[in-house]
């Protein structure tokens, strides 16, 4: 027997699709909620994003949904409207992605749910805000990232822009929008009342690049890595002889900087004021790491990225060699913490996700139900919900 | 209106940004934050560029609705203090190097036993257990590490690493911030605190959750794709005439006659190769040559009025000179000026969330090190034995 999660007992009616949304409601179901995920009959739109696919499944599908009941209901017939609206009086938690206003059309907006149930908590997510001649338009993930200049900090001035190759825009905001459900849970825990709570992707990327809007708010030097960025070329890292390594000098003493130069035939660069300070400013974030990168690779191209790595540590600096995902996915640390789970599914089989992050003492997260099938619990939720004849 | 987090008190050992960010949101709910710094802080949150008259913006940015003390927790009769704190906290929050806390004697059995009550957070890079146990990690050295510089690059060139190097850093702290929120509730059940154990290699890896899941399903590393998204099509930047670039996603298959109407390309809509998101990624290497050629003989505002005609997602790609004026960014807060105390007016990032009943901030400037010891001690009803001590 499993000890009971957070938010054990708390029902959530999903209205999402695609990323965002469903993100969020998968980390409450991880919590420990029941989370009921009403679909149109033709799915949730994530269902056919791909290839790739497992078996029938989009694997970004299956990566967003474990912990879900699948119940499908047409929220353009009247039926769809009304059976939905009951399964919320019945529930702790709504959340919509619909766009400004659409919920109140079809009947299931705040105002008309919390005079049925005034513990509901209804989330709305948008991609730009609520407010702002741009409320109603449809976002994407690019256009998002595009709009909150992340693609300022990746590739090179000039060149075809670069997206952040994760899907933060969707899955960043997915966290919030599931810290301002849990914080108006908590809340009702207190006043007993429910409330409207509300987050969009724009408002989210904006904030995560906050230390830049400070950076740029009349800085003593035009110089810092929330600065620089905008105009430095791309970084990949410090290439040695087997790989691409990435590393950082920081809590050296002159022993150890003395060693490391000279294991690596550096001796000239003792004379460089570049590499004053134990190399601090010479790597990683410092100011010239960029200009004296070659300098290290030079060092570094006839010898291996453990070698390099090794060596790095036994000064006191931090160095990792830079992965892919072969690489990655078996590295003894990843197997260590047990970071990645499997899962099987009815039809995909045995698959591999991410496990939920956070490790609690007491209310641990859990993966208790695999990614539904589209539908598989309509049945099941309808007849309990006194709908069964639907 | 009482804030949500009201009467909850943080006990604030974070350095950086990773703990300090996630510390800041829960004071924007509402929570009482007290930052506790040893004298001078930490190298990282005050020495790093660039400053604003004097004061790091990392330090200053990451450390707002909070108050400061200075706390040397080396020694006996400052440490005592922090206990008293402790007692008196709800949740309590560290990200240094494993084993550092231990150090100071305020692992999570220590806390736990003064205050059973208390949710406690150690949050690290890599966690506990396992051969990099006890390392310490910063944005770029995860970045590094846990795969996703391998996705984020041009098409055929080499992955980059994403320079605004705080990313990763913050997506560790909001998981933070939502972990106390899940604990707060679970305490009013259990009436427990608990300790919760974040590291910042598996939060980025949740955040690639969607990309990972690729290679899963084929056992290939997902390649760099420039501005491309993987399993959706067309969801890319394009150059128009005028040399602007849009970006375009269509995500939902419904999306695509809009497209190609607007593109004036109406007779893609019922090419059998495009008919459906996972052809359109299929047949990719035909598909945008077609598109990446019309968009290119009309200029970016032409396309931008077509495609928001027909609801297809697009963008243009702004920087800060325009979003700190811009109309959608100011009617939402999404960017917002305040007053500070010791940095003149700031922008700053605005809150994530919005409450109807109980609205979180507004955004306050912390303070510098040490500028509240005395006012907290004071009202936490702390004797400061110390002062007594230097004035006998």
């Amino acid at each position: 027997m499993t000890r009971a999660g957070s938010l054990d007992g708390i029902r959530v009616i999903d209205l999402t699709q695609g990323l965002c949304g469903p993100f969020c409601t998968m980390q409450l179901g991880d919590a420990g909620a029941e989370v009921i995920k009403i679909e149109p009959p033709a799915g949730d739109f994530a269902r056919r994003m791909g290839p790739p696919f497992v078996g029938d499944e989009s694997a970004v599908f299956l990566s967003l949904n474990r912990n879900k009941k699948s119940v499908v209901l047409d929220l353009e017939t009247s039926l769809g409207r009304q059976a939905t609206a009951l399964l919320a009086c019945d529930a702790d938690v709504i959340v919509e992605d619909l766009g400004p206003g659409a919920a109140e059309k079809l009947g299931l907006g705040y105002a008309q749910l919390h005079g049925a149930n005034n513990k509901l908590v209804c989330c709305s997510i948008t991609p730009f805000g609520e407010n702002g001649p741009l409320r109603d338009r449809p976002g994407s993930e690019l256009v998002v990232q595009a709009m909150a200049e992340y693609t300022a900090s990746l590739g090179r001035i000039g060149d075809p822009p670069i997206r952040v190759g994760a899907d933060i825009a969707s899955l960043n905001t997915g966290i919030f929008a599931a810290q301002a459900i849990l914080a108006a849970l908590f809340d009702r825990l207190r006043t007993g009342e429910g409330q409207r709570v509300a987050v969009s992707e724009f408002g989210s990327l904006l904030h995560l690049r906050g230390i830049m809007w400070h950076s740029m708010s009349d800085p003593d030097d035009w110089y810092g890595f929330h600065l620089d960025h905008y105009t430095k070329p791309p970084d990949s890292g410090y290439q040695a002889k087997n790989g691409p390594l990435y590393f950082i000098l920081r809590r050296g003493s002159n022993e150890d900087w003395d060693r490391l130069v000279m294991e690596l035939g550096m001796e000239e660069v003792l004379a460089d004021r570049r590499f004053a300070d134990y190399g601090r400013a010479a790597t990683s974030i410092g100011r010239y790491a960029t200009e004296v990168k070659p300098i290290w690779e030079k060092a570094f191209r006839n010898r291996t990225r453990e070698e390099i790595i090794d060596l790095v540590k036994s000064v006191g600096g931090d160095a990792v060699p830079i992965m892919d995902y072969p690489s990655l996915l078996v590295h003894p640390q990843v197997a260590a913490l047990e970071a990645i789970s499997e899962i099987d599914h009815p039809t995909a089989g045995r698959f591999k996700t991410v496990r939920p992050v956070a490790r609690f003492s007491e209310t641990p997260d859990s993966i208790r139900l695999a990614p539904p099938m589209l539908g598989q619990h309509t049945e099941e939720i309808l007849r309990a919900a006194g709908l069964g004849s639907l | 209106m009482a804030k949500i987090l009201e009467g909850i008190r943080v006990f604030d050992l974070t350095i950086a940004a990773v703990g300090p960010w996630a510390t800041k949101l829960l004071g924007a709910l509402g929570a009482d934050v007290i930052k506790v710094e040893a004298p001078g802080g930490d190298r990282l949150s005050h020495a790093v560029p660039p400053t604003i008259k004097g004061s790091s913006v990392l330090y200053i940015s990451a450390n707002h609705n909070k108050r400061m003390i200075e706390l040397d927790l080396k020694k006996e009769a400052d440490r005592a203090i922090a206990l008293k704190i402790i007692e008196q906290s709800d949740v309590f929050v560290q990200n240094m190097r494993p084993g550092a806390v231990e150090r100071l004697g305020l692992g999570y059995d220590v806390v736990a036993q003064v205050n059973p009550r208390m949710i406690y957070v150690a949050a690290s890079a890599y966690g506990r257990i396992g051969p990099m146990a006890g390392e310490a990690g910063i944005d770029p050295t995860v970045q590094a590490f846990c795969g996703w510089c391998g996705i984020t690059g041009p098409e055929h060139g080499r992955g980059e690493m994403f320079r605004h190097l705080a990313h990763l850093d913050l997506t560790t702290a909001t998981t933070i911030t939502q972990s106390v929120l899940q604990a707060l509730i679970a305490r009013e059940r259990t009436g427990r605190g608990q300790l919760i154990e974040i590291e910042m290699l598996t939060a980025a890896m949740a955040l690639q959750t969607t990309r990972l899941a690729e290679y899963f399903a084929t056992g290939e590393q997902p390649a760099p794709l420039g501005s491309a998204a993987a399993t959706t099509a067309p969801h890319q930047a394009f150059e128009c005439e005028d040399r602007r670039y849009i970006a375009i996603g269509v995500e939902r298959d419904e999306q695509w006659s809009g497209c190609c109407e607007a593109l004036k390309l109406a007779e893609l809509i019922s090419d059998p190769r495009f008919e459906t998101n996972s052809l359109r990624v299929k047949h990719r290497a035909e598909l945008i040559p077609i598109l990446a050629e019309r968009l290119k003989t009309k200029p970016a505002a032409w396309w931008t009025m077509r495609l928001n005609n027909e609801r297809v997602p697009n963008g243009p790609f702004l920087t800060f000179e325009e979003l700190r004026r811009h109309p959608q960014v100011l009617a939402n807060g999404h960017i917002v000026e305040i007053d500070t105390p010791h940095w003149g007016r700031m922008y700053v990032d605005g809150l994530p969330w919005k409450f109807e009943r109980a609205p979180a901030g507004p955004i306050r400037a912390g303070g510098k090190p040490g500028e509240h010891t005395a006012e907290l001690l004071t009202e936490l009803g702390i004797v400061d034995d110390r002062r007594a001590g230097v004035s006998k």
